[in-house]
């Protein structure tokens, strides 16, 4: 019992999508390979399908050059029990209320019965996740909820009294167009339009859990909407420039721990130190500012010049405060 | 590239590989000097395949480099997933895998003989009935196919419970699959029943998203296991820095395991355990762990767990210090400036940010947090996302204290006044 196994494997999932049919051909072969293998899979699949001596036998050749399946039905998809130990875990997370009403969870646990869990949840710690995490139990929190998955899905336009991450209350009507989780806030949010009259106002990010009143307006937001376009407008004008040193193997860490962003690296063969180009969400900036000041002398922040000034200012700011306080005791 | 395969039997490897390109940006052929051309072409171009649009390739003076760059906010699915998807088979396994489903898809059930007389008759299918026997066992360990006996024979029917049955019968499972098919723990598993039914996550993006966790997954489940029946774990494990020195063949170690301790800031995934021969916690980090193969039952693990539970509230992160787990914690308090009227989300993030510490208004504008953790190091990193904050610190040890202050003195002059020269 393994996840690394050929049962879920790629070359596995083409040819039962190709069995799903009685009758197929080398064309449609080809096409399907194409597009749900990986990039080289037209070099080395097609000929393990289509008869011709170094294939797997799984089609004959039919009239017509047509390709025969020897199975008689279309295969069907067996769950493994991997996979229904994994859903049973899943419903002790409180994050599953959020999709499906008691009822259904229910039942669905009874149909899992004899199923055990593949985690417990205390079998892991976050160790650094934020402690205000939304409240997944929440019953207002959980229909608000439900009412942006809904829009989301339909691209519905919804009314929103909120109140802002600096307190102020907001209201409006939105498009919204995708949700936001993250692991380390444990919380969501949504990514959305603002409308006036029903054009875009400007983009946005709404936390549910700030959510005060939704109110669905039945109405749908046509407009086609392309998120590489809804992100590019957030994105940074330029990016953040970060020479990384070896010390204290800041390389690694520093890698590591910025391995979520967009980023680009080059290495200095003389000294070993790395240039980091990093692109970020503006609304990001702090975040990523004091997460780089964590680092120490072990980074520098080497641009843009507004950013490498806003450290330089904490780090004045820092060494005010602590010239201030030693001469105070 | 003659005999080049998409496929793979071994994760170990690749999981190297993907880590490189993935974590360094940017590798060139004579860095991988541990392998040979040949394997890191191979590899390369499995990569390559795998991570399409999301590899990136720049020329210098050293050679091609090659690298993968992924703003992992802003995909709907984990690439990464793809190298779980590629391992390799034998014919016979493909053909018995559709085969055998084929004829049990009528709910019957049926013999080791009758399955191989009509994979003989009605498919024109010749295999040994060890072949066909090995496969079945397989299976009935994955929970495809129940094995039942009837009377002194084993009968085999093919489990009822399908994706299109679930997904139809339980409203909202398919969304909820979307969501936990790209967030923690075992994505993957999501990720791979939507793929039975040709879905997409296409609701969700996850933020703060370290991909490269999954390919540790492939460790965790004989761990979690191994806590489950209280045994001992044996698994190598393979630092990077170790590896630069020359060290290919790693360390043994032989541990109890206790907990897997998850970062959501650093990208890094830890499993926590008892060393008996040192009788004191550690942290091993999963991503330089290899070959976990379950040990010997624990009979002192009650026991164990109860003195890591005590431990593990005074671990700020993932470090027990250098001491026993009897030794004494190190006190530490640091205070930081925030005036209440203007800057409460400064109180604020001291509050939702201070895990196991407790916080204290202790002047005016001061905010004191005292920590009793096992490693002052700890806190003190996470304390520096506060420069510009930081009244004061107490406690801890010398050396802690006196890196802040040389820290603070060194990037003073690092982004300092008119020798500012760097500015891009």
């Amino acid at each position: 019992m393994n996840i690394f196994s050929e049962i879920y494997g790629t070359y596995f999932r083409i040819a039962a999508k190709l069995l799903g049919n009685k009758v197929t051909d080398e064309k449609t072969v080809r096409e399907t390979v194409k597009h749900e293998g990986f990039r080289d899979s037209v070099l080395f699949l097609p000929q393990k399908l289509i008869p011709g001596g170094e294939d797997w036998g799984l089609f004959r050749r039919g009239e017509n050059n047509t390709l025969c399946r020897i199975t008689k039905k279309a295969p069907v998809k067996v769950l493994t029990k991997l996979q229904k130990m994994w859903l049973k875990a899943k419903l002790s997370d409180p994050r599953i209320r959020l999709f499906m009403d008691d009822e259904t969870l229910r039942a669905l646990d009874k149909r899992l019965s004899d199923t055990e869990p593949l985690y417990r949840r205390e079998q892991f710690r976050f160790i650094d996740r934020f402690s205000d995490s939304d409240d997944f139990y929440d019953e207002k929190y959980i229909k608000n909820f439900r009412i942006v998955l809904e829009a989301v899905k339909n691209r519905k336009i919804v009314y929103i009294e909120f109140v802002s991450g600096h307190g102020k209350r907001m209201s409006g009507k939105f498009a919204l167009l995708k949700m936001e989780y993250s692991p380390k806030n444990d919380k969501f949010r949504v990514y959305c339009y603002l409308l006036r009259n029903d054009r875009i106002r400007s983009s946005g990010i709404i936390n549910i859990g700030r959510i005060t009143n939704i109110i669905d307006t039945g109405r749908f937001f046509r407009t086609p909407v392309s998120m590489e376009e809804y992100f590019s407008g957030r994105k940074c004008s330029s990016p953040a420039v970060i020479k990384v040193t070896t010390e204290r193997n800041g390389v690694e860490r520093f890698m590591l721990e910025f391995a979520s962003y967009e980023k680009h690296t080059v290495r200095d063969l003389e000294t070993g130190q790395y240039t980091v180009k990093l692109w970020y969400d503006t609304q990001d900036e702090t975040e990523m500012l004091i997460r780089l000041l964590s680092f120490g002398p072990v980074i520098e922040i080497m641009g843009p010049q507004q950013l490498r000034e806003q450290a330089k200012r904490r780090i004045e700011r820092q060494a005010e405060l602590l010239e201030k306080y030693r001469e105070e005791e | 590239m003659a005999g080049f395969s998409e496929l793979i039997k071994n994760f170990d490897k690749t999981r190297d590989y993907v880590r490189d390109f993935f974590i360094y940006g940017c590798k060139v052929r004579s860095d991988f000097d541990r392998k040979s051309v040949r394997t890191y072409g191979d590899e390369k171009r499995r990569v390559e395949s795998w991570m399409g649009d999301y590899m990136r390739y720049d020329d210098s003076v050293r050679g091609r480099s090659v690298s993968i760059s992924v703003d992992s906010g802003h995909i709907p699915e984990n690439p990464l997933y793809n190298a779980y998807y590629s391992k390799s088979f034998t014919d016979n396994d493909i053909k018995l895998h559709f085969l055998l489903t084929d004829i049990l898809q009528d709910g019957k059930s049926r013999t080791l003989r009758e399955l191989n007389d009509t994979l003989n008759s009605e498919y024109e299918q010749l295999f040994d009935d060890q072949t066909v026997r090995n496969k079945l066992r397989e299976y009935v360990d994955e929970g495809m196919i129940i094995a039942e006996k009837q009377g002194k024979t084993l009968c085999y029917s093919l489990s009822s419970d399908t994706a299109d049955d679930f997904i139809n019968s339980f409203r909202g499972l398919d969304d909820a699959l979307k969501f936990f098919s790209e967030t923690q723990h075992f994505g993957i598993i999501g990720n791979s029943i939507l793929k039975m039914r040709r879905l997409k996550n296409d609701l969700f993006f996850i933020k703060h998203n370290y991909i490269i966790h999954t390919l540790e997954d492939i460790l965790i489940p004989d761990i979690l296991s191994a806590m489950d029946e209280k045994r001992c774990v044996c698994f190598r494990t393979f630092s990077a820095k170790r590896l630069k020195e020359g060290d290919l063949s790693g360390t043994e170690n032989n541990v109890i395991p206790m907990q897997i301790l998850v970062s959501v800031q650093t990208g890094r995934r830890y499993l926590a355990a008892y060393i008996p021969g040192l009788k004191r916690f550690s942290a091993f980090r999963l991503d330089y762990m290899k070959t976990v193969k379950k040990g010997d039952i624990c009979e002192n693990y009650d026991a164990v767990r109860a003195k890591f539970s005590r431990n593990i509230s005074h671990c700020f992160g993932v470090s027990f210090g250098m001491r026993k787990e009897t030794g004494t914690v190190t006190p530490m308090k640091i205070t930081f400036f925030a005036d209440e009227e203007k800057e409460g989300y400064i109180i604020e993030r001291l509050e939702r940010e201070k895990r196991c510490c407790s916080v204290e208004k202790t002047g005016e504008h001061l905010y004191t947090l005292t920590a009793d953790v096992f490693d002052p190091n700890e806190l003190m990193h996470w304390a520096k996302t506060f420069i510009g904050r930081i009244a004061r610190i107490e406690g801890g040890t010398d050396t802690v204290r006196q890196r802040f202050y040389n820290d603070v003195s060194r990037m003073q002059k690092m982004y300092g006044g008119d020798e500012d020269e760097h500015i891009q």
